[in-house]
């Protein structure tokens, strides 16, 4: 148990940047390699994120999954009409995942989850072209996922989980006052959610999966807004503020299909749509000077939908190997596009790797790699135009073990 | 042999690693023009005068200067000599005093009125600076570094560019003329053998007009090269199309957006006490009484809250023999110079029983007058520009837009309000590194647009803001 936790403590810096806005989908190992799709899968106590409704037909009576991924991102900005080039020096993010779930009955099974499927790390240099807008966020929430699912027939499982959710943001911006002014904001909140799902085997070879997550408010009260200002301002700005934001992680609903085409070939393909309209405007108000302080940032984001393809061959029954190919598009609004979320149109492919030396016991390595392509973007109310191209490389590994 | 397989499959993914993203779009060019060797010709705005002083740093800061660093990618040599003074602090003359004394630059410091209450403001970076001192500076000649990139002058008008022995009157110019009793302005440009030229001249001849309140003249149209406007700006183009075919020329921005005008405001006198009120009416009962009795429709009247300052106006339609009622209320559109004596208001009743002297302020007709000449100069500048098929920058439209609308560029924020408003430095007319920087940008486009290069932009960030203690 200290061992986990611990292991805890070292993921919890978990925090990333890729497309999609600032969701993060690295939620289990078995689904990352093969295009990150799960809803249609058997893939025991990492269904609790992808679709409860399928832990009941999870093979064994306990089953325990835990993993991370270590993403490796690079983002770079050349100025519109300019020669000017800055990259991002984007911290290392470590999205991981604890599963564990317990068949009570041939009828009933429980799951808890955790996980982080949100999160965004930008670290922009402090004397950038773009330091009025950002100069580094980052972004995470961690979810905790009571599950319960019943077996309605042997061929449909439904499942509902609860979720808790806490988040933390931090972001500096610089002030555009002398002596490297800037403002400081940090703060924590928690919320809660649900995440439902079904499964439907109505033969053997052949599986689907819906699964509907709840968007969650994540409003932060009374953060930490730190203004390092010249003296002669102190006066009109506090030094020390608090300010209220808000955050909305957006509603998921994924459709997945998975088909045996041979006894050792799956084939999968999910739909995923996220409702990212919901960010429409990030704002702050702060509790003093709040007239001179408060912000409305618009942000405009757009509903998206990532279709997903992937294959999964089992070479014999110790080794399974997986790729997967999907096309994330940006939810952003090219007008609202800020530096603070470089979200670009994404197209990735995934690799995986599953073995399993003995018994219940699976050992999944992933590979992922994102491509941002490049766009030309522009934050219109701040006048700041440029040219983004992302990348990002991503292994991960997990270890699973039912008994 | 299938682990041999899984292993290429494996190291794949490495490979592809290997291109981490990488945006390089802008190819820098020259396009139709020759941007080898740069000159800057003009007045204070092109010699980097900011916060009322020529100093080292803002010259540096100076539009032209980042014009000509920027060049370098589309071939320019990289030589852009300025005539640096030798101080940080600088030297510039003050607004009003006569005779004229010598100042620092403005910094925002700290000032305490005559009523004991201390505010932030532009205040000089030496508070009784040594004018000798000041002066064997700003007399030191820098002419054995020259030739100069950089010719603008502080001060001058369009005629001064062909005045010989200009040196001798205006010391920005003589510290870096050769032979200041003879030189003409005009001339310095061929020194540098330029292939490329920045014109924008004009505003001093009619700014001087505004900034003295309507006391000194504004250049006739007409007339011969280094009096009339017409013929002297016209000779100044076509002097300087004989050095270098190409360059981009700007026009005259309306002055009356400036802060140095738009900063006080026309009614800053605060009547809290009854008495003060009807002390003050009473005051100018005969003055009322005076003007209805000759039928003329002047009144002077005081309320409680803010009143409209009473200002002298020698344009006022009265008989000679009453000369000495030329004075009247301000109307809402008239202008109240920043180079009014705050502490006069405040204490010395300026204003309320002592009426405002004319030149710290600008009646309608006075605005009338500038507004009338700033346009027929801008007519004969579009016209020059036209004929000489130059580059050109409306930076009167974009002054228009930025006062109306603001401007925004990389997120700082540019409007025409003193101090926070980032474009101008402290003394209200010339610009600061930020807005040095915006202005600079728009000299790009103008030229990128009309000789089809691509000489890259600067971030406005890369500039500092107004620094506050």
């Amino acid at each position: 148990m200290k061992k986990f936790i611990t292991f805890l403590t070292l993921v919890f810096m978990s925090s990333t940047i890729f497309a999609g806005g600032y969701q993060v989908r690295l939620q289990g190992n078995k689904q990352t390699g093969i295009g990150l799709i799960g809803t249609p899968m058997i893939y025991g106590s990492s269904s609790t994120f992808y679709n409860p409704g399928s832990l009941p037909f999870m093979k064994k009576k306990w089953d325990f999954d835990v993993g991370a991924s270590f993403i490796f991102s690079n983002v770079a900005f050349q100025k519109a009409k300019s020669n000017y080039q800055a990259k991002s020096e984007n911290k290392t993010g470590t999205p991981f995942y604890a599963y564990g779930a317990f068949k009570i009955s041939h009828l009933i099974t429980v799951g808890l989850g955790v996980y982080t499927p949100y999160g965004s790390s930008e670290t922009w240099n402090d004397q950038w072209a773009g330091k009025l807008l950002i100069q580094n966020i980052s972004l995470q929430a961690i979810y905790i996922q009571p599950t319960i699912a019943f077996n309605i027939s042997d061929k449909v499982g439904i499942g509902a989980g609860f979720v808790y959710a806490m988040g933390n943001v931090k972001m500096q911006r610089a002030l555009n006052y002398s002596g490297d002014s800037y403002v400081n904001l940090d703060g924590k909140t928690t919320s809660i959610g649900y995440n439902v799902g079904i499964f439907w085997k109505p033969i053997e070879k052949l599986r689907l999966g819906l699964d509907y997550r709840s968007a969650i408010k994540m409003s932060v009260v009374d953060g930490d807004a730190t203004f390092k200002i010249p003296q002669s301002l102190q006066g009109t700005i506090p030094e020390n503020n608090k300010f209220d934001a808000e955050l909305p992680l957006p509603a998921n609903l994924d459709f997945g299909l998975a088909v045996y085409a041979t006894d050792k070939l799956l084939l999968s393909f999910e739909l995923d749509y996220v409702w990212w309209s919901v960010y429409d405007t990030l704002t702050f108000t702060f509790k003093d000077q709040g007239d001179l302080l408060n912000s409305n940032n618009p942000r405009l984001y757009k509903n998206t939908l990532i279709p997903r393809f992937g294959i999964e061959y089992d070479i014999n029954k110790t080794i399974l190997v997986k790729g997967g190919f999907y096309y994330d598009s940006s939810p952003t609004n090219e007008n609202y596009f800020s530096p603070e979320t470089v979200s670009l149109n994404t197209v990735a492919y995934t690799l995986g790797l599953s073995i399993m030396p003995v018994d219940g016991l699976s050992i999944d390595v992933s590979w992922l790699q994102l491509f941002g392509r490049k766009a030309e973007k522009n934050y219109s109310p701040d006048k700041f135009q440029g040219t983004y191209q992302s990348a990002a490389v991503i292994p991960g590994i997990g270890i699973s073990y039912s008994f | 042999m299938k682990t041999k397989k899984l292993i290429y499959i494996l190291l794949l993914p490495l490979f592809i690693y290997s291109c981490k993203p990488e945006v390089n779009d802008f190819k820098p060019s020259n396009g139709n023009a020759d941007f080898t060797s740069f000159v800057a010709v003009g007045n204070s705005l092109t010699a980097g005068y900011a916060s009322g002083a020529l100093y080292t740093s803002g010259q540096k800061a100076g539009f032209a200067n980042i014009l000509a660093k920027q060049m370098v990618f589309a071939g320019g040599n990289g030589t852009f000599k300025i005539p640096l003074m030798p101080t940080e602090d600088g030297v510039g003359v003050a607004e009003s005093g006569n005779p004229p004394t010598l100042r620092t630059k403005l910094v925002m410091g700290y000032s305490t009125d005559c009523l004991g209450q201390t505010s932030l403001g532009p205040v000089p970076a030496v508070a009784d600076p040594d004018q000798q001192e000041l002066a064997a500076e700003l007399m030191t000649s820098v002419a054995g570094d020259g030739p100069f990139n950089n010719i603008a002058v502080p001060g001058i008008k369009v005629g001064h560019l062909f005045a010989p022995g200009l040196g001798t009157l205006n010391p920005f110019y003589g510290r870096f003329a050769e032979n200041p009793q003879t030189d003409v302005l005009i001339s310095e440009a061929a020194k540098v053998n330029p292939t490329f030229f920045l014109l924008w001249i004009g505003n001093n001849d009619v700014l001087d007009y505004a900034a003295s309140g309507g006391v000194a003249p504004i250049t006739p149209v007409d007339g011969d090269v280094g009096f009339g406007f017409r013929a002297s700006y016209t000779a100044a183009v076509q002097t300087l199309m004989q050095e270098a075919p190409e360059g981009v020329v700007a026009n005259i921005p309306s002055v009356t957006s400036a802060p140095y005008f738009t900063t006080v405001p026309y009614n800053p006198v605060v009547l809290t006490d009854p008495d003060a009120v009807s002390q003050l009416n009473s005051a100018y009962a005969l003055y009322n009484q005076m003007m209805e009795a000759n039928g003329l429709p002047y009144r002077i009247n005081w309320t409680l809250g803010q009143n409209p300052m009473v200002i002298f106006d020698k344009d006022m339609p009265l008989p000679d023999a009453y000369a000495q009622f030329k004075f009247r209320q301000i109307k809402a559109d008239e202008l109240v110079l920043l180079s009014i004596p705050q502490d006069s208001i405040k204490c010395a009743q300026w204003g309320t029983a002592k009426p405002v002297p004319d030149m710290y302020v600008l009646t309608e007709k006075e605005i009338q007058k500038v507004n009338n000449a700033t346009h027929q100069f801008n007519k004969i500048i579009k016209e020059n520009v036209d004929a000489n098929n130059l580059a050109f920058l409306n930076v009167n439209s974009l002054m228009k837009q930025i006062s109306e609308q603001g401007i925004m560029a990389d997120g700082v924020e540019f409007t025409s309000t003193l101090v926070t408003g980032n474009l101008f430095s402290l003394d209200g007319i010339h610009l600061s590194a930020q807005g040095n920087a915006l202005v600079a940008n728009y000299f790009i486009r103008a030229i990128n647009s009309k000789y089809n290069s691509a000489i890259p932009q600067v971030n406005i960030t890369d500039y500092p803001p107004i620094l506050l203690p």
